[in-house]
């Protein structure tokens, strides 16, 4: 606790004199915060120590959702695995999906078709797309402004309507298969997609206006929840975390896999590092997406769907980690095969987890109301925190 | 004491009880009381139906036509849910606080006369606006109660946030009406004008206050005086003291917890504030209370700024002296009331879908440093004006003052959505002081005002690709 003195010094030795010279005697208040509570975005708890309003210190309780996502990969066949590793991030389950069968594909050394390859970010995109609307319409919720998160679920529905019609499931879609993808695309869902894509680019303009620019949301996040460069890079943070605070890194640039290799991305970079810039950075990334869903759709190959895999899978023996740019960070999934049926471990690096870290050393010293400013802007989805 | 009845009491008690006066109480109090009761459910329909269509959605549809008997059925479910409360709470606290609550709201409304007849004769109204105010104040005893005996540490804070918030917020807002007061007396004792004690002193009671507003000199014509006997919308106050209005509104808005000031009950941080630990029909009397807050403070707007009940035909048909005319007239009246007030009331729903919230303290530096030298520098414009044109006719001074007015409205807009920023910048500075204390390396971005604004580009991490090519 003797850090905390050090780090509220300001605040507290002001309320030590008042009392002091007012003969008052206080104390911290311990709030739990969560897990049942409407903005920790799931089940986190938070236990806070309060000096008045301003938070003094913070800790994180974590894995009221621990499902044991990583030893049911381990007890399935590769093919089994997919279907799980939607619920890691539910939020994302085609990002999800993807960056397991890219790490069995991997360990496989398999050479999949350009056609799945586009198909895959066509859908990765979209899927980010739908992450960030969430991450952005309940951020607005937490803030206090109810209109925006339903304009981003309207918005995010269209897109999981077309998930079913690929996958038949809106939001499990279990759509990615080692070598490829499930189906191709059924008729006229392209131009469906297109026009979706349209009619979204118009809503993006619609939330915009109601947003940003908006005084009391910029002085809500402005200056609020500031992540230093070194320190978000000493926190491993990554994803938007990480390029609100000015570091120029995003994996569909830095390590291009798939078909991110023929596809150029703009990586969406804000200096300011605060929630402002995390939120913009977000709003941006969307629409970067819908023009990359524009391009794969332009670009769309011709050929097979899959490459030609043998129906029992079995990856030889060997280690491996394949990562991909989430819509939160870096998702990876290391693999080690004893070249059976089923991977002898499965590890998952969720960005979400890693981002969280930096949360307690946040909220030190802002007032309790930042407390949910800061954490939406996080954007942690507990599913994958606790996996 | 000894009570001496006179020879006569039955005919004092005909005369004075049982007499035109007191139906009229009677008539008027049960209107008012009802009127409170069944605007407080009809605006939560309008609120769900409302926000819905801003939303994209469709809100309530099931239970009636349209879902109109949403409301109807969500009360009889409110009434009928068991009154739950937890083994820990102050037992006598938190039974009360709802009551509390609520009776100043039901009160406030007796100032408030809803039509020519139905308004409650005697001495309150003539306290008007001095006792609406005192009303109001009393509803934050009823928070502070409720946060405090719940026993639960979102109420506590909901409560006090609540407590600071009311307190602050009654200033500017009794501030911002005291300019119409002012411009009352200026008028008072101008041709046309009513006085209301004889010599030209002006007045705080709602009624006068709307007649102010409404003075119509008779031309003859039946036409013109049909329509605009007592309805002059040239004369009313929004265009001299339209800041004041948006004031008023604004303060009228936190002290109703409404968004963006509904920090009491913020429902993402405090769960739902004050009003975690009520269920049932307690939890109903604080919903029932907080609606007909939004209600009190449309009615005041709406007879200080908009007229009042004033209409075309209100004051020609009631000044008859026919009972189906009046009968009609008063009818009329309240029609144009109830829809001046639930325009106001669709504003307070607009705002809530349109704004986020604000934080504790930029909300106390708003009360603070913006609302209340801007209204106390109204009233000193007010009466400087009045001093400078005194030689001049009342018009060129109300025109005058309108001008003014209008210019300091724009003003403003302006000075909020500079000065809020900036301001809020400067509290962030300690936290971001403190957190970059701890930090072991030296702040790599330049500070400015402490809250880092533009960083240096980082060196770039070469990608991959261009390494590649």
């Amino acid at each position: 606790m003797s850090t905390n003195q050090d780090i509220h010094s300001e605040f507290i030795n002001t309320t030590e004199e008042f009392q002091q010279q007012e003969g008052l005697h206080s104390q911290e208040m311990l709030l739990n915060m969560g897990p049942q509570h409407p903005s920790t975005h799931g089940v986190l708890r938070l236990i806070l120590s309060l000096e008045g309003e301003t938070v003094t210190n913070c800790t994180p309780v974590i894995g009221y959702l621990h499902r044991g996502i990583e030893k049911i990969l381990e007890n399935r066949p590769f093919m089994g695995g997919i279907r799980y590793m939607d619920n890691a991030d539910y939020l994302s389950p085609m990002l999800n999906e993807t960056v397991y069968v890219g790490a069995v594909e991997q360990l496989m050394g398999l050479e999949i078709p350009r056609r799945a390859q586009y198909i895959r970010l066509l859908t990765n995109e979209m899927q980010r797309i739908a992450s960030h609307l969430v991450a952005v319409g309940t951020y607005l919720l937490d803030l206090g402004a109810f209109t925006p998160v339903l304009w981003t679920f309207r918005d995010r529905e269209g897109i999981l309507s077309l998930f079913e019609a690929l996958g038949g499931s809106r939001f499990n879609v279990n759509y990615m298969r080692v070598g490829g993808v499930l189906h191709d695309f059924p008729k006229g869902w392209l131009k469906e997609c297109q026009a979706f894509l349209d009619q979204f680019e118009k809503n993006m303009g619609e939330l915009e206006q109601l947003i940003t620019g908006n005084e009391i949301f910029e002085s809500r996040t402005q200056g609020v929840g500031y992540i230093d460069p070194q320190q978000a890079l000493a926190y491993g943070l990554t994803g938007p975390m990480l390029r609100a605070s000015g570091i120029n890194w995003d994996l569909r640039v830095n390590h291009p896999y798939m078909a991110y290799r023929e596809v150029a991305v703009n990586p969406q970079v804000r200096q300011e590092g605060d929630c402002y810039a995390r939120y913009k950075v977000r709003m941006q990334e969307i629409m970067e997406s819908i023009r990359l869903c524009r391009v794969a759709i332009d670009k769309l190959p011709g050929g097979s769907i899959s490459a030609r895999t043998p129906i029992a899978l079995r990856a030889p023996r060997g280690e491996t980690y394949f990562a991909l740019e989430s819509s939160k960070g870096e998702q990876g999934v290391y693999l080690i095969s004893d070249g059976g049926e089923y991977p002898w471990r499965a590890k998952l690096r969720g960005p979400s987890f890693v981002n969280l870290q930096i949360l307690p050393e946040l909220l030190r010293g802002y007032k309790m109301s930042d407390t949910v400013a800061i954490m939406g802007s996080l954007d942690i989805v507990l599913g994958e925190v606790d996996r | 004491m000894r009570l001496i009845f006179a020879d006569d009491i039955g005919t004092q008690l005909l005369h004075g009880i049982l007499s035109w006066e007191f139906l009229q109480f009677i008539v008027a109090f049960l209107s008012i009381f009802g009127f409170v009761l069944t605007s407080a459910t009809i605006l939560v329909l309008a609120e769900r139906k409302v926000m819905a269509w801003m939303q994209d959605r469709y809100g309530p549809l099931h239970t009636g036509p349209w879902g109109l008997l949403q409301s109807v059925a969500d009360v009889v479910k409110l009434l009928l849910k068991e009154d739950i409360h937890a083994s820990k709470t102050d037992k006598a606290l938190f039974l009360i606080a709802p009551s509390i609550f609520i009776a100043p709201v039901i009160a406030a409304f007796a100032v408030l006369p809803l039509s020519p007849y139905l308004q409650i004769p005697g001495v309150p109204l003539a306290t008007g606006v001095v006792f609406l105010v005192a009303m109001s104040s009393i509803d934050v005893v009823g928070v502070i109660m409720a946060g405090w005996s719940s026993n639960n540490k979102y109420s506590l804070i909901g409560g006090l946030r609540s407590a600071g918030q009311m307190i602050s917020y009654e200033l500017p807002l009794v501030l911002a009406l005291v300019g119409v007061i002012m411009l009352t007396s200026v008028l008072a004792g101008q041709p046309g004008y009513p006085t209301s004690a004889g010599d030209a002193i002006g007045t705080i009671s709602f009624i006068e206050i709307m007649q102010f507003q409404n003075a119509w000199h008779h031309t003859g014509m039946p036409v013109l005086d049909f329509i605009f006997d007592g309805f002059t919308p040239w004369a009313w106050f929004i265009l001299v003291q339209p800041l004041m209005l948006v004031i008023y509104y604004i303060c009228g808005l936190a002290e109703t917890n409404r968004p963006p000031f509904d920090l009491p009950e913020a429902e993402s941080e405090l769960v739902a504030g004050y009003l975690t630990e009520y269920s049932g029909m307690r939890w109903a009397m604080f919903f029932l209370g907080e609606y007909g807050n939004m209600t009190i403070v449309s009615a005041v707007t709406v007879y200080m700024f908009l007229g009042g009940f004033s209409g075309p035909g209100v004051n020609f048909l009631t000044g008859l002296h026919s009972l189906l005319w009046g009968f009609v007239g008063n009818i009329l009246a309240l029609g144009y009331f109830v829809l001046k007030v639930y325009g106001l009331c669709f504003v307070f729903i607009w705002v809530r879908s349109t704004l986020p919230r604000l934080r504790a303290d930029q909300l106390m530096q708003f009360a603070w440093l913006i609302l209340m030298p801007v209204t106390l520098g109204n009233i000193v414009v007010v009466a400087l004006l009045y001093f400078m044109l005194s030689w001049a006719p009342v018009w060129v001074y109300l025109v005058t003052l309108g001008i003014v007015n209008w210019l300091a409205f724009v003003g403003f807009v302006f000075l909020v959505s500079h000065v809020t920023k900036t301001t809020t910048h400067h509290a962030q500075a300690l936290a971001i002081r403190a957190q970059l204390r701890t930090k072991p390396i030296e702040p790599a971005l330049p500070l400015r005002d402490a809250v880092p604004v533009h960083a240096e580009p980082l060196p770039q991490i070469q990608s991959i690709r261009a390494v590649k090519e």
